[in-house]
């Protein structure tokens, strides 16, 4: 038994999320990637988050963005403006399956990288470029990063609090929506290439694919004419009860900041309410007479929220959820990071990838979220770490395209390879004390790599 | 006509709402032969979804459903009843990817799980997408997208510091489930079809187990590594140090201001805006302005209000800038970058009548997407899929017409 994408040879020039996600998913099921970068703008992911909040001497390579990113690739370092590294560019394609890329158009143009250029060299070659807009149109070179094309899908404007400016997730959210969809183009490219032999150039854009998920209120105007004005997404056009709700905070040491807690509960059906309040057993609300349907309800839902959110607040979030559930309410407690890699379901399930680091890295084993499904039928799924900068070079230049060894030498001298970052400085992260005196984080806990090493074995450091 | 992309692949689509109907729309878009199976009477309880052409809530009028739905044939078919059965194994042996969304109970209730599909056809792909998986502790709680916002830790750092945590308005949780759905069913399938994932047993068969809570969970950035690297809980964040990579309001409506693009120059950055007292070494790295934020974003909010949102994100991008505006639904649906790419396509309907709706998020240079079917009506294909494709006569299928099978 082998793993579906067993065979395919991925060419990845991704940077930040969007094309390493999406490549990550496909080694994740046994496509090979070679992802390459360069050594004189490294990718920020290698940049930002380390372990233990120190940058040393090799921050670039304990960088928990990257590693969580970028594991089960092959790390070659590559820079596409000396000739050593476009011809290792155009070698590799001439020997893969899949280049997906997540650069402007005006930098695909510079090198000679696009579509055309690259089918000379293997003719049925699936290209995917992923921009923000698209890689035509008048915005066609506008760069982007998730958090700006959630403002211009239309998603951002309905989501946030009434009456206040919308609200961005915390996370590069379309840079996912763009990549989940870039998979999919990919599996059909290389459907069609399956059975016809061709492949070709898929043009995506991060907008066009966030705007066919939030397709309602764009649907309303084109067919109704009607701008849904910026309400925020506190309330549910039609569920009431619905939102989140306070529960008993959690106290960390004094000075050591709280852990707030909230249930989230949203009820639709007649049924669900009936659990509800068989949970409540409140008289006052179950007797009331606004409540009693669930237009009445949606009508009185600021009424109604502040009488649940009466009953929740002081209650313990886990045990009500458990409560809530048991009695068919659609409920769940907003857990945190800390809370999610302890959490009862997603251990069951297997949802962390344990990954080993190697010994040399500092870093110890640790877990990273995996993927959202899982396959019946399939061989253990591969967990290695992401790759050092430069880590594949030789295996990559000399086994993999036959280039002498002695080629690492001149390449190295060129400027086209190499293993470290050209002068980039060593980043002073911000200290997680400031962090938390600006409450820009909920609170750190000091034994951390024991709670993990006790959860998920490993040496601890 | 070009030769689309999926079209050797023969769907069965059980699924209804958001997750499964775009998961095979995804997959009817690119050419793939999509049977739709609803219940009798009802249908796709989608269809009572708003909004809807004209307000009129009318079952074949509800635009989320018209819109999930094209390219695909319609028929109606009581899973429950004994003779529906029948027709339903002839349908799983027709199929080479079978799409459910029930939750687990149900799944076992009406006999769909993969054991008892591929017992029936070998050889399927079975998609599933539960709200919690298959498996695990929360495998029966119920969930809708908001608990799934909660649970999947998307919540917890979503919204303002000194308020309620928040998820995002309408469905985004189950259409991007549906989403990777749609690319994880063509990865198994292109396993069982290229011989790489033929079971232990033989079988060329296997099931694709998608929860919608482990598709927010897997996607949050560093949230989860910032407690395996640092043991930080995260949080919402503080008004201040809304700079940058945050809302900003221009004089009128909103902007999301980032440094990424034209390097990390802050000087060319001060520039650019014209606000000179940026140049100030309190805020020349990435570190300084997150000690200074506040100080920082008392700057910032008074220079964008003197600008028009446009105006500052045409000039944005001019000077490289990496910036986002906030569109409203008219600003999207009237886009000159989407127009240009032909987003936007036109589909008659028998009864909801000739409607624009989004298109592609991708342009292929070998299979162009196409809009080409409009959504069916209730059993619109049941002569057709029970006649044609399986043989049925029309005595049979009045009989099971008056039986309320079909």
């Amino acid at each position: 038994m082998a793993l579906p994408l067993e065979g395919i040879r991925v060419v990845e020039m991704g940077q930040l999320l969007a094309v390493p996600y999406l490549c990550k998913l496909m080694a994740d099921m046994g496509a090979e990637v070679v992802r390459f970068e360069s050594c004189t703008r490294l990718d920020p992911h290698r940049t930002t988050v380390f372990y233990d909040n120190e940058a040393d001497e090799q921050f670039y390579n304990k960088a928990a963005n990257f590693h969580d990113q970028n594991r089960n690739k092959l790390g070659l370092t590559l820079d596409l403006s000396t000739k050593g590294g476009q011809r290792m560019f155009r070698d590799l394609v001439r020997i893969s399956d899949v280049f997906c890329e997540n650069f402007t158009p005006r930098v695909m143009q510079n090198f000679q990288m696009e579509y055309q250029d690259l089918r000379h060299i293997r003719p049925d070659i699936i290209m995917l470029s992923s921009t923000g807009y698209g890689y035509s149109g008048p915005w066609g070179n506008y760069g982007a990063v998730g958090p700006t094309v959630e403002a211009s899908s239309g998603l951002m404007h309905v989501s946030g609090y009434p009456g206040s400016p919308p609200v961005l997730a915390e996370i590069p959210y379309t840079d996912f929506v763009g990549a989940e969809h870039g998979l999919f183009a990919v599996m059909a490219a290389l459907h069609y290439r399956a059975r016809t032999g061709h492949g070709q150039f898929i043009d995506l854009s991060q907008q066009a694919s966030q705007v066919a998920i939030a397709p309602e209120p764009v649907l309303d105007y084109l067919t109704n004419g009607r701008d849904t004005p910026s309400g925020g997404s506190t309330e549910h056009p039609t569920m009431a009860p619905y939102g989140a709700f306070p529960c008993q905070p959690e106290r960390q040491v004094p000075g050591r900041g709280e852990i707030d807690r909230w249930i989230a509960i949203a009820v639709k059906t007649d049924q669900e309410w009936e659990g509800l309040l068989n949970v409540m057993g409140n008289l006052a609300v179950s007797s009331d007479q606004r409540f009693a349907d669930a237009a009445s309800r949606w009508r009185h839902r600021k009424d109604l929220n502040e009488r649940v959110a009466e009953w929740t607040r002081g209650q313990d979030a886990f045990p009500l959820m458990k409560l809530l559930q048991a009695h068919g309410v659609p409920a769940g407690v907003a857990l945190t990071n800390r809370d999610m890699l302890f959490d009862p379901h997603l251990k069951e399930r297997g949802f962390f990838r344990v990954i080993k680091h190697p010994e040399m890295s500092g870093l110890p084993t640790i877990p990273y979220p995996g993927i959202p499904w899982r396959l019946r039928e399939a061989p253990p799924l591969p967990a290695h770490a992401g790759a050092s900068l430069g880590e594949h070079n030789r295996q990559i230049i000399v086994e993999l395209l036959g280039w002498p060894e002695g080629d690492l030498a001149s390449l190295q001298e060129e400027g086209a390879i190499g293993w470290e970052p050209v002068s980039y400085p060593r980043p002073n992260p911000v200290g997680l004390d400031v962090l938390l005196r600006q409450s820009r984080i909920a609170t750190y806990d000091q034994d951390f790599k024991e709670r993990i090493a006790r959860e998920y074995g490993g040496q601890k450091l | 006509m070009l030769e689309k992309a999926l079209s050797s692949i023969k769907v069965l689509d059980l699924t209804h709402y958001v997750s499964g109907p775009y998961a095979t729309k995804l997959l009817a878009d690119m050419g793939a032969e999509v049977i739709k199976v609803e219940r009798p009477r009802t249908g796709d309880p989608c269809r009572n979804l708003g909004p809807f052409v004209a307000d009129n809530p009318h079952p074949e009028k509800g635009l989320l459903f018209l819109y999930l739905n094209g390219n695909k044939r319609g028929v109606t078919l009581n899973l429950k009843g004994g003779d529906g059965k029948e027709i339903l194994q002839a349908l799983l042996r027709w199929a080479d990817l079978v799409a459910v969304n029930f939750a687990p109970s149900t799944l076992e209730e009406l006999g769909l799980t993969y054991e008892e599909i591929t017992a029936v056809n070998p050889s399927a792909v079975v998609l599933s997408i539960t709200n919690f998986g298959l498996t695990g502790a929360y495998r029966d709680y119920k969930a809708w997208d908001l608990v799934e916002y909660a649970l999947s830790g998307l919540m917890y750092i979503f919204g303002a510091h000194d308020q309620a945590p928040i998820a995002h308005a309408l469905h985004q949780a189950q259409f991007r489930a549906g989403t990777l759905a749609g690319g994880a069913a063509l990865i198994a399938l292109y396993g069982s079809l290229n011989g790489a994932s033929v079971s232990a047993h033989g079988s060329r068969g296997n099931l694709v187990d998608v929860s919608v809570m482990e598709v927010l969970s897997a996607s949050l950035r560093d949230t989860v590594s910032q407690y395996t690297y640092q043991g930080v809980v995260r949080r919402r964040t503080p008004r201040f140090g809304r700079g940058l990579g945050r809302t900003v309001a221009a004089a009128d409506g909103y902007l999301i201001p980032t440094m990424t693009g034209a390097g990390t120059d802050w000087d060319i950055f001060a520039e650019f805006l014209g606000a000179p007292e940026l140049k100030n070494e309190k805020f020349a790295t990435q570190e300084d302005r997150i000690r200074n934020a506040e100080e920082l974003d008392q700057i910032i909010t008074r220079v964008f209000l003197e600008r028009t949102k446009l105006d500052l994100f045409h000039n944005a991008h001019a000077w490289r800038f990496h910036f986002g505006v906030v569109l409203t639904p008219k600003e999207v649906s009237e886009s000159e970058q989407l127009h240009d790419r032909g987003f936007f396509v036109q589909v008659d309907h028998p009864i909801a009548g000739r409607l624009t709706y989004p298109g592609a998020s991708a342009l292929y240079s070998e299979t162009p997407w196409e809009a080409m079917i409009p959504a069916p009506t209730l059993g619109q294909h049941n002569q057709e899929v029970y006649g044609k494709l399986l043989g049925y006569s029309t005595g049979d299928l009045m009989t099971l017409r008056s039986s309320g099978v079909i």
